[in-house]
């Protein structure tokens, strides 16, 4: 075994310039492949860590007589952002600090999350402080969903009208009515889980591509090696070596990308932490991915490569002479179409009901199918293409298509599985017109029926005392938010601001308390949440996208080179025999942008066919057109750049005069 | 003197302080074989380049039909190349992916020809060389000895001036490797082509009508075209009669005398119909 390694070793220091080059080609693929996992497992940690943290403000109800405390949640807003307010008051000695505190919070006390109380330092207190009064502490980040979330956690004395509140709350998102909990565990949100599952399916969008990619990496290496490895089989290495060495050495190197990609992921962390989801950025412990999922991926990847070299090699072994001699390639057959359209008859039958786990594995098998009969067609557009081919740069385009459609179909993978996650996202994605974001100056109150009057009354009184320009109105009774059920309950004040945002938060503030555990909220205010989600959707988009762009132009460049590198004898001597270098050059260009056209379209309509069931801004939205667009236009024009670059790479090795058979 | 083709006058060629070529002068006759040979390392296959305009000499010119090749440009000379010179090389310069008929049509179509008329010339070479049945086989699918003969036809189908061959048989065993150095000599003479070959073993070098020997950049013995070399006898092989005048170089070339291929007495199991050189 030693013997092997040093023999791999020494096998991969000597391989000369070309063999140095494949080999820091494969590292670099590794090294993407291995960074993006990390990625993808930690961003699926990332929004556990969130729901984890966010759990201990949406209460569970207590069995009767084990109830310790009382929780209520609602929402305050300033300027365009969210508070969370929590109001708690203990019913027993036995009440535990809710989370991030040291203690339980006496009536009064006003704990706050840094962001909160560095906005409260900030603005002037009539806008924001005076709603809460001087912190009384600081909530740790335990308690925080994203670093910078206004938090505030107000103590109560229990028979405060706050904890005593009924009534609807006007429906924003996370506002829990007064409920005797046990402790502060707690449950994930609806919102967390709506996150997670939105997480788990861009994770699938982007392991497949990275997976077909880490495939198509370990594969070059060994196309770089076979040809050495039949060479050692003729001088009598045994199987069992040659297998051992191979190995060795695609895993030597993939261990050194993995390790390359570790680091790279850790540089960036700090930018994609960034990113902002949900309202806000990540804490930076957030994206590390933990102790065991990491060197889980870091022993994974060259354990990935190791078997996808062994099953690449079984030829070689098989035969000595089995690589020296190129044979064709049995043909794929038609069955591989059964399996796309099989995965495709299930599309229809999801709904946005279906549950994210059912969605994720369905869209993970159509985008696997496009995977499946990639080749299968790169084949058959070869054929076609070989036969109406006129010019010696098509014909030698076409005739590479059907000599090998799956190294054509992984050359532009990449970048077809992109136009499937384009097409998806573009059509799934809601359209931005469903939300509210006009009224910014008018605020909402709902009251008890009963007490309307008198509350409106004392409202035009704060609010002139604060000094504004306001004018209340009471909504006619049925115009509630609850409709027909809520008719006789609750009666809605309207309170009309003048003179911009601060204005709007001053008033906000001096109606602080006025209806207890209820706030006054604009229209914007309550769909905050959900044009967030709407933002983030778009975010993830972006970054589901640039994801898939990275591996399909990685991938794109890496095919490249190595097909150039492998060919580099016949391209030398083509070269040397007098063919125009533009001509291989041209053959190479449609050899790639042949089959981009045809796949990343077909994929880009499947991905389209797959979104239909969540379809909901409809064919013309125009953020769907616009990414399906961008996606096209940035597709085409990486996959061409990528290969560009491996040109100079032709030049050099055709430029060599000698090649030396001697 | 005869007729000259291709010469090299005074060729230096240095690849940093290491001496490929130190002077040479060499001649080659229309239609005459010239086979090279030496010992690894003294510089035969950078003769070959330097003459073919592969690469430019240090010193030195290179003329063909009289013209100087070794100043122009890059893209002349790969130009030149393409038309009026073939190259056979050891292994490994057919396509792997084309069928044979295409691979030796692609010279063709890098010309301007159309892809039908391409491949149905290409298409004549293959029962002559001994390839009947052959035509869309894949180089993968071929033996050593075949893929050299697809190789040959491809280097013939310009109808070049000028052959060159460095070390064709390097890679075939020695019947084979035979077979195939008689074919391409007969081929090229009966194109009217001169071939310039490279070659390890005396009795390849016996198909020629003339070897040269080059060590450490030299030539054992300056060598004028078409004459023998002195205090030995012409390398008397069947083939060793007169050169024939070098023909104008018009579209693709025939092989055998077109749609005329006659009988003859064969040497190889692959070769039996090889046709004998028109009268
Ligand atoms: N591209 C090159 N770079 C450096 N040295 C070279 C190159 N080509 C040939 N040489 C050197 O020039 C000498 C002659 O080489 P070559 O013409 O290939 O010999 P031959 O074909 O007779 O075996 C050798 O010493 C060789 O090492
Ligand atoms: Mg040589």
């Amino acid at each position: 075994m030693r013997t092997t390694l040093g023999l791999s070793w020494r096998l991969l220091r000597g391989g000369g310039r070309n063999g140095l080059l494949g080999a820091g080609l494969t590292l670099a693929a590794v090294a993407v492949s291995t960074a993006l996992l990390l990625f993808a497992v930690a961003v699926n940690l990332a929004f556990q860590g969130r729901s984890d943290r966010e759990a201990w403000r949406t209460p569970v109800r207590a069995a009767e007589g084990t109830a310790t405390a009382v929780q209520a949640v609602h929402q305050d807003f300033v300027r365009d952002r969210v508070i969370v307010v929590v109001d708690v008051a203990r019913l027993s000695e036995g009440a535990p600090a809710p989370a991030g505190m040291r203690a339980f919070p006496k009536p009064g006390e006003v704990w706050m999350s840094p962001g909160l109380a560095e906005l409260v330092k900030r603005l002037p207190p009539g806008q924001l402080g005076d709603r809460y009064g001087k912190p009384a502490g600081i909530l740790g980040d335990d308690a925080l969903v994203y670093p910078g979330e206004l938090v505030a956690v107000a103590g109560h004395d229990r028979d405060d009208p706050a904890m005593k509140a009924t009534g609807r709350v006007i429906p924003n998102g996370s506002s829990v009515p007064p409920t005797p909990v046990r402790d502060f565990a707690g449950q994930e949100s609806m919102n967390g889980m709506v996150y997670r599952s939105l997480a788990i399916i861009a994770s699938v969008l982007m392991v497949v591509p990275l997976l077909v990619f880490g495939g198509a990496a370990a594969r070059l290496t060994v196309a770089r090696r076979d040809q050495r490895l039949a060479a050692l089989r003729l001088v009598g290495a045994t199987p069992a070596q040659v297998i051992a060495m191979t190995v060795a050495e695609a895993m030597l190197t993939a261990l050194g990308g993995a390790l390359a990609g570790l680091a790279a992921y850790a540089a960036l962390s700090p930018l994609l932490s960034g990113i902002e989801i949900g309202g806000g950025p990540w804490f930076a412990s957030d994206l590390w991915p933990g102790v065991l999922p990491t060197l889980g991926v870091i022993a994974a990847v060259p354990l990935l490569v190791g078997v996808s070299a062994v099953v690449g090699l079984r030829r070689v072994v098989v035969s000595p002479l089995g690589v020296a001699k190129r044979e064709t390639p049995p043909g794929m057959r038609a069955l591989r179409l059964v399996g796309f359209v099989a995965a495709l008859a299930v599309v229809p039958m999801l709904s946005r009901d279906t549950s994210a786990g059912i969605i994720a594995v369905v869209i993970g098998a159509a985008f696997l199918a496009i995977n499946l009969i990639g080749p299968w067609v790169v084949g058959i557009i070869g054929r076609v293409a070989a036969r109406t081919a006129r010019g010696p740069a098509r014909l030698l385009a076409a005739r590479r298509l059907v000599d090998d459609p799956r190294a054509a179909w992984r050359t532009v993978s990449g970048v077809a599985l992109t136009g499937f996650v384009a097409g998806f996202i573009g059509l799934a994605s809601p359209d931005a017109t469903l939300f509210e974001t006009g009224t910014a100056d008018r605020l909402r109150l709902s009251v008890d029926a009963g007490k309307a009057q008198a509350t409106v009354r004392e409202a035009k009184a704060r609010l002139r005392e604060a000094g504004l320009d306001a004018r209340v109105t009471l909504d006619e009774p049925g115009d509630g938010p609850g409709g027909p059920a809520d008719r006789d309950r609750e009666r809605l004040i309207q309170i009309s601001v003048n003179g911009g945002v601060d204005r709007v938060d001053t008033a906000r503030t001096a109606l602080a308390g006025l209806v207890p555990g209820h706030v006054p909220s604009t229209l914007a205010d309550d769909d905050r949440v959900s044009s967030y989600m709407l933002g983030d959707i778009r975010t993830g988009t972006v970054v589901v996208l640039t994801v898939s762009f990275l591996i399909a132009i990685v991938s794109a460049g890496i095919t490249a080179a190595s097909s150039v590198l492998d060919r580099r004898q016949t391209y030398a001597l083509l070269r040397l025999a007098g063919t125009p270098l533009a001509i291989l050059d041209r053959a190479r260009r449609s050899e790639t942008l042949i089959p981009l056209l045809v796949m990343g379209g077909g994929s880009l309509a499947t991905g389209v066919f797959c979104a239909l069931p969540f379809a909901s801004g409809g064919l013309g939205s125009t953020t769907g057109v616009v990414t399906l667009a961008v996606t096209v236009a940035l597709g085409l024009a990486g996959v061409l750049g990528a290969s560009a670059i491996s040109r100079p790479l032709l030049r050099s090795v055709t430029a060599n005069p000698a090649p030396r058979p001697d | 003197m005869a007729e000259i083709v291709l010469s090299g006058h005074g060729l230096t060629k240095s690849f940093g302080s290491a001496v490929a070529l130190a002077g040479v002068d060499l001649a080659v006759a229309p239609g005459e074989a010239l086979a090279i040979m030496g010992p690894s390392g003294s510089g035969k296959s950078t003769l070959l380049h330097c003459l073919a305009g592969i690469m430019k000499p240090d010193q030195g010119e290179v003329r063909l039909l009289g013209q100087r090749i070794d100043t122009m440009g890059e893209r002349q000379r790969s130009e030149l190349r393409r038309t009026r010179f073939g190259f056979v090389f050891q292994f490994g310069q057919l396509l792997p992916e084309l069928p044979a008929e295409e691979n030796v049509a692609l010279p063709l179509m890098l010309g301007g020809a159309s892809r039908g008329k391409a491949v149905e010339a290409a298409r004549r070479w293959f029962g002559p060389l001994g390839l009947a049945g052959m035509e869309s086989r894949r180089p993968g699918e071929l033996s050593g000895g075949q893929a050299q003969r697809v190789a040959i036809a491809r280097a013939l189908v310009t109808k070049p001036a000028v052959v060159f061959a460095d070390e064709p048989t390097g890679a075939l065993d020695q019947a084979t490797g035979h077979d195939t150095m008689r074919l391409l000599v007969e081929a090229t003479k009966h194109n009217h082509a001169s071939l310039i070959v490279v070659t390890h073993d005396p009795n390849v070098a016996r198909w020629c009508d003339r070897t040269v020997e080059v060590r450490d950049g030299r030539l054992l013995v300056p060598a004028a075209a078409g004459a023998p070399l002195p205090g030995r006898e012409p390398n008397g092989g069947p083939y060793g009669g007169p050169a024939r005048p070098y023909a104008a170089n018009a579209g693709p070339a025939e092989p055998y005398g077109g749609d005329r291929p006659v009988a003859g007495p064969g040497r190889g199991a692959d070769t039996q119909d090889f046709p004998v050189v028109r009268p």
